[in-house]
């Protein structure tokens, strides 16, 4: 299994190797043309603990622990862009990560069509990467980012990577400075990995929609986000309940752990300071889920670096910490330990300080290498995957390198 | 206190450096003559050339040119309108290409071919040496020596 998942990877990297590459190159206005770019990231990282796995977000089955592995954060991404004409360009993504089934398999992350309305209004159709948080529709680019990976106590919960729906966007000057907003509707399609016994949950159909209003001045931007997700489907509490031993048809002892036909939202402060070298960011978030099964939590991170010739050091500190519910109607009293469990598992209270650098070795290719100290309680048991083996204390570092490329 | 005094250093020896680009030819920021632009300031010709609002105060699309990025021109364009490296920009560029936003902007082959873009399209915009200034172009953003 494993042999064959890194057979698919290096194939996929074979194959970008050999397709003829513009480079990003354009051509003259009006003439439909077609270039091919793409990304990637080899990466290898372990930590220090066996307890939990390590993974980037979660929607990767499985993570990492004491052995270096390359899953978390290697990725191949191929982008065709078919200019047909000035105002009108259609898009086609192809990501190849370690995803919800533990394979690499291939998956369209992008498929649109834009148009420029006007310089100042856009629209796109199609499969549309999303955006919840600021810089969160290019977090599998490793390139375009200074860190080895978004931070996972911020952007790890987000399973959600794409719609199947549309977003319009318009910009216009005020004051100083730009006002730019964009909204988006669509489909949800993808799947949710659980720990026990390869059980997904399937986001078919949910409703994703969202918005958010961003300001840039100068070295200044700034964004206040909205996203919300009805979840279509029901999550696999019957399953996972009755592999720990519950009885059959579980949510119907304990209906406020549905989360069929509920809401989660997401709100979202960023601020990013880019003046030279300097570089500083700050992102808070708030997410609030209707269903009992999943606590709210908040999250936020800072990061600050500083550009020194060809390397670029950073610095920075994240923490997530959500809040237990208590359900109206309990279940029977037998079930409580069982329901108690379940709900045990949503819960985040850590903070991680992580230290790195980012050496641009040549035009689109950069090595970075980065500690991550997390920090929590031994409750701490959201942001991971694993069997949480009884000794888990709620600490780990985790160590990564990674070599980013773009071409 | 030792990493802020190697972030004083690293200041000082970009500083220092500062005085040698200048010694080079001048750089300005052009339009094509027809297009009723007269005078740009920096924070427009950022907007433009990051792809972030690709509008002339007249209303009029603009239509960034890049140079060549194995000539120098280029580096000290980006070097001189926000204080960044080429490698900065390809990953700024990165991070908008691969989210399907705006595309960079238009990258010619040849200083020459920047010259014909410019004077056959009425937004366009581009940064030339001074002395390649003729009667197709107007400038509209000189920087600091």
């Amino acid at each position: 299994m494993r042999y064959r998942r890194g057979l698919t990877l290096v194939l996929a990297w074979a194959l970008a190797a050999v397709l003829p590459c513009r480079g990003g190159e354009d051509v003259a206005a009006g003439s439909p043309s077609l270039s091919l770019k793409g990304f990637g990231t080899l990466g290898i990282a372990r930590s220090t603990n066996d307890s939990v796995q390590y993974v980037r977000d979660l929607s990767q089955p499985d993570g990492v622990n004491k052995h270096w592995s390359s899953q978390v954060d290697s990725i191949l991404g191929l982008q065709a862009n078919l200019h047909l004409s000035e105002l009108t360009e259609g898009v086609v993504q192809v990501v190849s990560r370690y995803s919800y089934d533990g394979t690499y398999t291939p998956t369209v992350a992008w498929a649109f069509l834009s148009h420029d309305f006007s310089p100042q209004i856009s629209v796109r159709a199609g499969r549309l990467g999303t955006e919840f948080y600021m810089l969160a529709d290019s977090r599998l680019v490793g390139y375009a980012n200074l860190t080895v990976r978004p931070p996972p106590d911020y952007y790890g919960s987000l399973v959600f990577s794409y719609i199947n729906g549309m977003d319009v966007s318009a910009t216009t000057p005020v004051g100083e400075g730009l006002l730019r907003g964009k909204f988006y509707a669509g489909l949800s399609e993808e799947k949710v990995p659980f720990n026990i016994n390869k059980l997904l949950w399937d986001l078919e159909d949910s409703l994703i929609v969202g918005g958010h209003v961003d300001y840039l001045h100068g070295p200044w931007q700034f964004r206040l986000g909205h996203a919300q997700i009805r979840f279509k489907n029901e999550i696999p509490l019957d399953a996972l309940a009755a592999s720990l031993g519950g009885p059959p048809g579980f949510l119907s002892y304990a209906p406020e752990l549905s989360a069929a036909g509920k809401w989660s939202q997401f709100n979202s402060l960023g601020v990013v300071y880019d003046n030279g070298p300097l570089q500083l960011q700050l992102m808070l978030s708030q997410t609030r889920h209707e269903s009992a099964i999943y606590e709210n939590s908040k999250a936020g991170y800072v990061i600050a670096a500083y550009r020194l010739g060809q390397v670029t050091p950073y610095l920075g500190y994240s923490k997530v910490k959500s809040s237990a519910k208590t359900l109206a109607s309990p279940p029977p009293a037998p079930l409580a330990p069982l329901a108690a469990g379940l709900m045990a598992q949503t819960h985040s209270d850590q903070h991680t300080l992580f230290l790195g650098g980012r050496w641009d070795i040549q035009p689109d290719l950069a090595l970075k290498a980065q500690v991550d100290w997390i920090r929590g309680t031994p409750s701490s048991l959201f942001p991971f995957h694993g069997d949480y083996a009884p000794a888990w204390n709620g600490n780990l570092t985790v160590f990564s390198l990674a070599l980013d490329f773009v071409f | 206190m030792g990493f802020t005094r190697y972030l004083l250093a690293a200041l000082l020896a970009l500083l220092s450096a500062l005085p040698a680009a200048s010694a080079m030819a001048d750089l300005v920021v052009v339009v094509n003559a027809e297009s009723g632009v007269e005078r740009l300031d920096r924070d427009e010709v950022i907007n433009i050339f990051l792809g972030r609002y690709r509008v002339f105060p007249s209303g009029l699309a603009a239509l960034p040119i890049d140079q060549p990025a194995n000539l120098p021109l280029k580096a000290r364009f980006y070097r001189k309108l926000v204080n960044k490296d080429l490698d900065e920009i390809n990953a700024y560029w990165a991070r908008l290409v691969f989210s399907g936003k705006t595309s960079p902007p238009r990258q010619a082959a040849s200083p020459a071919e920047v010259m014909a873009w410019l004077a056959a399209n009425r937004g366009a915009i581009g940064y030339i040496e001074r002395s390649m200034v003729d009667a197709r172009l107007r400038i509209v953003l000189e920087f600091a020596p």
